[in-house]
């Protein structure tokens, strides 16, 4: 009833103020643009780091593990953000747009023309399918809870087949040295990077003994229980970061 | 004939861009351009003269093409930061209860073009440079904490988008009387929060210092700068405090076409 | 000589140092190195030579032609030089702030691994071109206690960026790809192949990454590389047989997978982005008018990503484990590579120290050895190797290492009794390795550390030229005065 009064009593803005509100959205959008591709890059490039640097860290265990559980942090804040309050379902795509937007000028200027590493030993992963999944899902449940456990795990589950495509053709086997590698690994050997010896590579650790010694999904799996707690826990980070108090003093 | 004049005026008016509320709209596109100029200037820079100059940090040349830049960045901005600062202080609107809507109007759109500068100086410490330091750390052996990235990484960018984010918070804090009559925490948080990165350089030194000696980026070592980023989810609060405001501010507004 | 080392005189240098600087941007040396620069510079202290003459041959051995020296270089060099105006207006009172590629702590430099006869196969090859870089090293016993121990260890070659790759490796004759295990005491011989891949010149050294503890160079040796960079190739075969370009493998796909998804995200970002949205989206939500704000169309959008992105991922994830079917996991390891038996400290001729002493005001390191001879010839002690320097007694013809690089003190190395010793003798010789080296180099600073020990290679000669090897390790006592 109260929303049937409010509409009757809605009058949108037009003209000058519908302008005034449009630049405003504008000005806003070129903030967030900026503030997504540099600060989400930076937690990223910070905790995942290495795994969406180098094509030779991309295994089968940590980097579908890893990548998810850290990418959900800042669309679940963003959404709780944009949705609760503007019914928009953007804030995964948005930020892991801005996302990739940072890592591709980064792999191409700076390592690539800066320090002649091939683009394609760098080639970042994408999480877009996922984070179009995540915007789906909140906008046609409306819910936190849904989201979280059907949009996280959906988030995490879809990154190793989304990202296979493009890195599935660098674990062709390649003998070199006596032993099997993958062209992956080759690049990792053949094109120098002073302060990347292998041993600091973090490739499957432990034993393969559940599953029929499967890996990926396995760590696909771990990622979505953990996706759908980190979207809860990063939805109320969110939240809470958007306070509208002010303060006598600080 | 009085009459003819005033509508000629408004015409004048309507037809004049930028419009009174985006009067600061020249200036804004300014910023960003002097800021891609010094970020691309030190990117090309980069490009010139670190690999020929900047990868020993003993060498006679390092400390006239780097450790010479460090000290000119550390006195531009002492010298910015001074002068920014001093200027929005100075000239800080004292009669802020007499303040009309729609200037108020404009300087929240003003508050929005200082933020989204902000994030634009952030976008070039966090995203690019930041993620350089692990291209250049895997070329140069790490002989020192200035490295020809970090001189321009830790001592320009991260001081740069702190003196933005304090612009953008006096703007707010002198001329807008919500920000004035209280202390916006989300703003605080956004901007105190980012500036705790700056802090955790110390931190980064003192441990590739003494207990971590590789070029690990996702090491914990790296997680300082990480959680002080987090902050910039203030803005969400400050988007939250503009739009409540502008409303009330719009709704008082006269109809205009 | 003590003044050219000495920081408030390093200004006095600077305007020689800008122009060569400027003259310069070829030279690429990637690490914490010992440079022709410094080399020079050291040689012509030691060897009395006037700062001029010093700058002199300096340029004519450092500046080498830029192989692109673009107008945009030139501009930034005119900038440049307007600052360096300013800046000397400024700061020519400032100490050089001095960090220094000796930054490794000596005792890491000394005790970890020991470098010897670096050599490498060629110093100007072109594009495509083949070298090699071959030597020796020993992991010393006396390894310091706050360096975790080499369980895991990356031989590696300090390049500015892949200006060359590396297309094989051999430690002891085996071919490894991985990290590997090395044994303190143990004694290793190394083999590096490199092909050229970017035209220039640069400052190369082997090294290796320590876990934990950082990298530790060998000597390093300037390489040009002639030719042009597009004629590169690096081409691989598959165990499949298919021949792969690795400068290019992969890079079309990815672009094209990460364009599609980049599209649709961009569709879903501007199809909400083309509505008025921040103000005109929180009055209507505050008004109630929720269902506006979201419509059947955007929700009907919504469930076609939801059903159709899924069913998109795994399409394109079958066909390319249809198109990849022998895709296998990275590949690691720790290789045991055992060490060969025993080169330095081999049993034939004992050392042991006795005592070491630094004599700080005379730069001078003075070691009390032991030393017997198991030989069956007299032997004479040609050279001490410690970090990057090497000292030579002048009195023995010591045959040339290598055409690598290291800082080199001609005439360092005295003994007190300069008589060779005998076969079957034993006798106490003080050694005195004195060169302002141990302060340029920084070596000096193990007095400061907290396991202030010294270590390092002896090298004793016969007459027919048979070369012993010792290890020796000792605490260092300073002496100030």
């Amino acid at each position: 009833m109260s929303a049937n009064s409010s509409t009757r009593t809605f009058r949108p803005y037009t003209g000058e103020k519908a302008r005034i509100a449009r630049a405003y959205d504008y000005l806003v959008l070129v903030l967030a643009l900026f503030l997504f591709i540099g600060s989400f890059h930076l937690h990223f490039a910070l905790t995942v780091g290495d795994w969406d640097f180098w094509v030779d860290w991309k295994d089968r265990q940590w980097w579908p593990a890893v990548t998810p559980i850290i990418g959900i942090t800042f669309p679940a804040a963003v959404q709780a953000v944009l949705w609760t309050n503007f019914r928009l379902p953007l804030g995964a795509t948005l930020c892991v747009a801005c996302l990739s937007i940072g890592t591709w000028i980064a792999r191409i200027f700076a390592y690539h023309y800066w320090n002649y590493f091939p683009i394609n030993m760098v080639l970042p992963s994408t999480m877009l399918p996922s984070a179009l999944v995540l915007d789906a899902v909140l906008m046609l449940s409306n819910s936190l809870t849904v989201t979280a456990i059907f949009g996280g795990s959906a988030f995490a589950l879809l990154f190793y087949p989304s990202n296979w495509p493009i890195f599935g053709m660098f674990h062709v086997p390649v003998e070199a040295g006596n032993s099997q590698l993958t062209v992956a690994d080759m690049f990792g050997f053949q094109y120098i990077r002073t302060g990347m010896p292998e041993y600091l590579r973090i490739i499957e650790r432990g034993t393969l003994r559940t599953y029929g010694q499967v890996a990926a999904p396995l760590s696909a799996f771990f990622s979505a229980l953990i996706c759908t707690l980190m979207y809860t826990l990063w939805w109320y980070i969110g939240k809470w970061f958007a306070t509208t108090r002010y303060l006598k003093r600080i | 004939m009085a009459t003819t004049t005033e509508q000629v005026k408004v015409m004048t008016n309507q037809n004049k861009f930028p419009p009174w509320y985006l009067k600061d709209l020249y200036r804004y596109l300014s910023a960003f351009a002097v800021l891609t100029v010094i970020y691309m200037g030190f990117r090309i820079y980069q490009g010139a003269f670190a690999v020929s100059t900047g990868l020993d940090s003993t060498e006679p040349a390092f400390d006239v093409y780097w450790m010479r830049l460090l000290n000119f960045e550390l006195v531009f901005i002492t010298l910015f930061t001074s002068i920014a600062w001093g200027w929005l202080w100075f000239t800080r609107d004292k009669n802020l209860d007499k303040l009309e809507p729609k200037e108020e109007i404009r300087r929240y759109l003003t508050l929005t073009m200082w933020i989204s500068v902000y994030t634009f100086a952030v976008y070039w410490a966090g995203s690019y440079f930041a993620e350089q330091d692990n291209s250049w750390h895997q070329v140069a052996i790490r002989d020192t904490p200035f490295t020809a990235n970090h001189i321009i990484e830790f001592y320009f960018n991260f001081p740069m988008y702190i003196i933005l984010g304090g612009c953008a918070w006096l703007y707010a804090r002198t001329r807008l009387p919500l920000y004035a009559n209280g202390i916006s925490l989300p703003l605080t948080l956004a901007v105190v929060g980012p500036f705790m990165i700056l802090v955790s350089v110390g931190f980064n030194e003192w441990g590739h210092t003494f207990w971590f000696r590789e070029e690990f980026f996702a090491a914990p070592i790296h997680w300082g700068f990480v959680i002080g980023v987090w902050f910039a989810h203030g803005v969400g609060g400050i988007l939250l405090q503009g739009v409540t405001r502008l409303i009330e501010l719009l709704d008082g507004l006269e109809e205009a076409a | 000589m003590k003044k050219l080392f000495n920081n408030t005189s390093m200004y006095q240098l600077n305007p020689s140092m800008v122009r060569q600087a400027l003259g310069n941007c070829s030279m690429r040396c990637p690490t914490s190195c010992i440079h022709a620069v410094d080399h020079e510079r050291i040689q012509q202290v030691t060897s009395g030579h006037s700062q001029k003459e010093y700058y002199s041959m300096n340029k004519i051995t450092s500046v080498r032609p830029e192989p692109v020296e673009g107008q945009l270089e030139k501009l930034l060099k005119c900038l440049l030089f307007l600052g360096l105006i300013l800046s000397v207006y400024m700061l020519t009172l400032q100490p050089v702030m001095a960090h220094g590629e000796k930054n490794l702590e000596p005792y890491v430099r000394m005790r970890t691994i020991q470098w010897y006869d670096v050599q490498w196969s060629q110093q100007k090859f072109n594009v495509n071109d083949e070298v090699s870089v071959t030597g020796k090293f020993h992991v010393a016993e006396d390894w310091p206690i706050s360096v975790p121990k080499p369980d895991a260890a990356f031989l590696n070659i300090s390049t500015p960026g892949p200006v060359l790759i590396r297309t094989e490796r051999y430690l002891n004759g085996k071919p490894y790809m991985n990290s590997v295990a090395l044994q303190p005491g143990g004694d290793y011989d190394f083999k590096v192949l490199l092909k050229g891949r970017l035209p220039g010149h640069y400052h190369i050294h082997p090294f290796f990454n320590l876990r934990d503890a950082g990298q530790v160079m060998g000597r390093g040796a300037w390489l040009d590389i002639a030719g042009n960079e597009a004629d590169f190739t690096n081409n691989i075969q598959t165990i499949n047989g298919e021949m792969v370009n690795m400068e290019t493998y992969g890079l079309g796909n990815g672009i094209f997978f990460h364009s599609f998804w980049a599209l649709l995200g961009t569709a879903w970002l501007l199809w909400w982005v083309r509505r008025p949205l921040f103000i005109a989206r929180y009055r209507m939500l505050q008004a109630g008018l929720e269902n506006e704000l979201v419509t059947p169309l955007d929700r009907n959008i919504g469930k076609v990503i939801l059903v159709g992105v899924p069913v998109l991922v795994f399409a394109f994830y079958t066909m390319t484990v249809n198109k990849y079917p022998k895709a296998i996991p990275l590949q690691t390891s720790l290789d045991q590579i055992l060490p060969l038996s025993a080169k330095v400290n081999a049993g034939v001729v004992d050392v042991e120290t006795l005592r070491a002493e630094y004599r700080i005001p005379e730069r001078a390191m003075k070691l009390s050895l032991k030393i017997k001879n198991g030989s069956d010839k007299p032997i004479q002690l040609g050279e001490f190797a410690t970090g990057s320097v090497r000292f030579l007694n002048k009195a023995v013809p010591v045959p040339e290492q290598s055409n690598a690089e290291s800082v080199v003190a001609p005439e360092g190395l005295n003994l007190d009794n300069p008589a060779p010793i005998q076969p079957g003798e034993q006798r106490t010789v003080l050694m005195t390795a004195a060169d302002a080296l141990w302060e340029s180099e920084r070596l000096d600073g193990l007095i400061n550390d907290a396991d202030s020990r010294i270590g390092g290679l002896v090298f004793f000669f016969d007459p027919e030229g048979e070369r012993y090897v010792s290890s020796i390790t000792a605490a260092v006592i300073p002496k100030f005065n």
